[in-house]
């Protein structure tokens, strides 16, 4: 187990995360892209785990999901991909997305036991509050953080029972919806932006809907959030360049550099 | 045996069940149960609910003594709890008239839904229409290609139909999508979920909606044979009409319960939906239950001729059941069914729909010269109407024109 995990020494403002899917659209592509993305040292890379039945997910995320599962990828291939990526990783915090069957079929002390020195933190998708139990006790024993999301349905009292001993981030889903839904709120992300920081110290990141350098600028100057959250965005680029590998690497590029504000 | 009380508080059925939900769904799912709580103390409620039980849906359903197929199988005394007989078709009407009373309770202004065999989308559109909400429903490119007689109804009932082309095109992936539609719509919708599946509290509501069939046949077998059945069979897709049949005969140990799964091809082809003999514990829409999976927990796709066993995941009560061995649970073949459904139909003059053709299929192969002197009641949960286009392709019957 490492001592320290990245996502206590987060910058205090303008933290970026990028969102990727592993596997996607190759096993050895998906490593080209995941080294380009590192080799820009955004603040936090989160690996998603490809399932085949992505509830929270929209249809660019979910076909990105297909690509990757078309050649059977396997649990295991993914964290070592992850494990690979984690020998150059430096600052960058490294997060696992993925839904619990992922983390169930596999086992989950053979999970930990996988990812407890290279990864900091797991955002488990479809486990909410009521069900985390027995899964956070063993990830906090190996100094995992379990991330905890917060939606504009989530009210006031709820808030403060799921942000108690919070640790790393808290992921504001922007707006009701899934991944790479539309309309960005600003008043409305900025009152519950607020409302989380007065009940926990971490910094908080938005997410869902985050598309350009404009969105990321606006989140910064109009919200009081530390940093925010880009996935379909950054996948999007892919089918826009016809599925053009070579073509995709320089887009991919061309946006992360972009969005580092 | 103790008296049956599942599930607990938090909707687990033993361990099964549960509520596996991303966090915009939670505080909906919590409030849904509330209500749903609120409203069963409420008398205003279940006596508007008996009442279009009695005069739109037709209930009490009969309980029809199959003489003739008793007398083919050379067994046991055969009884139909005919649900078929209900307003739209199916079983499905009871949960939707129950379920959109409670939305219209809630100040919900928009009804969506998923469908395999279309029968849930069309007692979902039908209830939309008689209480004036606006309803759209989401079902499989594969399933509007083989339910077309359905999607025509669920037009003419003013529903709107959304394809859905992820996946396998058919009943699991219309309720991803219909699962997204909620996430993204979450303040005005309510979600009609057609089974016992799903995340707490619905497998919990749909099977007490749906318990009016075994009330039911508990009274009027007691009746006519003044005892209670040696055994009770159902389909088992999500489960909903075998819940609504079992649940209120839990408790009496002597009447053994066999739920039929559809096997497609074969329970142990890849061509299968035969989720409680093939499948292993897993989480799919929100509940832990019994699901059709590879060893990375990738959900496979079902194969079933029939749409409304297309499925590879089942409800977490079903699940329960069958750990606890309190019901047996079977597979049966395409063919199987779909002798069965020709069978039915020439020896009662009952064309049944595929669903319940494969617990007659259980029961004709299982029953034969059998179980003499014993009673059992069989779920005829839906009519054979919409499947007559498959049934006679495959018979091969050019049913065209
Ligand atoms: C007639 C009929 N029976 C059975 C089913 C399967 O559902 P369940 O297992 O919930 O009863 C369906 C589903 O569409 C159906 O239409």
């Amino acid at each position: 187990m490492r001592m320290s995990n990245n996502l206590d020494s987060l910058p205090k403002k303008k933290i970026l995360s990028l969102f990727m899917t592993c596997g996607f659209p190759t096993l050895n592509q998906s490593k080209k892209i995941f080294i380009e993305m590192l080799s820009h040292q955004p603040d936090i890379i989160e690996f998603g785990l490809p399932f085949s039945d992505p509830m929270a997910d929209g249809p660019i995320i979910q076909e990105a999901n297909k690509l990757a599962l078309r050649s059977k990828l396997s649990t295991q291939q993914s964290l070592d991909l992850i494990k690979y990526l984690s020998k150059s990783k430096n600052n960058t915090s490294f997060i696992i997305m993925c839904y619990l069957n992922t983390v169930r079929k596999f086992g989950l002390n053979k999970f930990i036991k996988n990812i407890k020195s290279i990864v900091d933190g797991i955002i488990i998708v479809d486990l909410p509050f009521e069900e985390e139990g027995a899964i956070k006790k063993s990830l906090s024993k190996n100094n995992i953080h379990l991330i905890k999301l917060i939606s504009p349905m989530t009210d006031k009292k709820r808030s403060q029972k799921l942000l108690k001993n919070s640790k790393g981030f808290i992921y504001y889903i922007s707006a009701t919806g899934i991944t790479g839904s539309n309309k960005l709120d600003y008043k409305e992300i900025n009152k519950n932006v607020k409302s989380i920081k007065k009940m926990s110290s971490v910094p908080v990141l938005v997410g869902f809907g985050i598309k350009s350098k404009k969105d990321v600028i606006d989140i910064s100057k109009k919200t009081n959030a530390d940093g925010v959250i880009i996935g379909s965005a950054l996948i999007q680029k892919y089918f826009d360049i016809k599925m053009d590998f070579n073509k995709y690497l320089k887009s991919l590029k061309k946006f992360i550099l972009e969005v580092k504000i | 045996m103790k008296t049956y009380k599942q599930p607990s508080a938090v909707g687990r059925f033993g361990e099964f069940g549960g509520m596996y939900v991303s966090e915009t769904l939670m505080p909906l799912l919590l409030n849904l149960d509330k209500s749903y709580k609120k409203i069963q103390k409420d008398k205003k409620f279940k006596k508007e609910l008996n009442d279009l039980f009695k005069n739109y849906v037709g209930r009490p359903s009969s309980l029809h003594y199959a003489k003739n197929l008793s007398k083919y199988i050379n067994g046991p005394k055969i009884y139909f709890k005919r649900d078929e007989l209900n307003h739209t078709g199916a079983h499905k009407i009871n949960n939707c008239l129950g379920q959109i009373l409670l939305a219209k309770k809630m100040g919900k202004t928009r009804i969506i839904a998923e469908t395999g065999a279309g029968q849930h989308g069309v007692a979902t559109a039908t209830v939309c229409a008689l209480f004036g909400l606006p309803c759209y429903i989401y079902m499989g490119s594969k399933d509007i290609e083989r339910q077309k007689p359905n999607v025509f109804r669920m037009k003419l009932l003013g529903a709107t139909i959304i394809p859905v082309e992820s996946g396998s095109k058919s009943l699991k992936d219309a309720m991803n999508e219909a699962l997204r539609d909620w996430i993204k719509n979450v303040r005005d919708t309510f979600y009609i979920i057609g089974s016992t599946a799903g995340p707490h509290p619905y497998p919990k509501m749909v099977r007490d909606f749906q318990s009016v069939i075994g009330k039911e046949a508990r009274e009027q077998i007691l009746k006519v044979e003044k005892k209670l059945p040696d055994y009770l069979i159902a389909c088992v897709g999500g489960g909903s009409n075998a819940m609504g049949l079992f649940y209120p005969f839990l408790n009496d140990k002597k009447v053994k319960i066999i739920g039929v799964e559809a096997a497609g091809r074969g329970a142990k082809t890849e061509e299968t939906a035969a989720t409680m003999t093939s499948g292993t514990p897993g989480i799919l829409h929100g509940s832990f239950s019994y699901v059709l999976q590879d060893n990375d927990g990738q959900i496979k796709e079902a194969h079933s001729i029939s749409a409304g066993l297309d499925y590879p995941g089942v409800g977490p009560e079903h699940s329960y059941l069958k750990d606890i061995k309190r019901v047996k649970y079977y597979g049966i073949t395409d063919k199987e069914a779909l002798e069965a459904f020709q069978t039915c139909s020439k020896l009662e003059g009952i064309i049944p729909a595929l669903e319940p053709s494969h617990a007659l299929a259980y029961l004709i192969k299982a029953f034969k010269n059998k179980h003499k002197n014993k009673v059992v009641i069989l779920n005829l949960c839906g009519r054979g109407d919409k499947d007559l286009f498959t049934a006679a392709k495959a018979i091969g019957f050019d049913a065209d024109e």
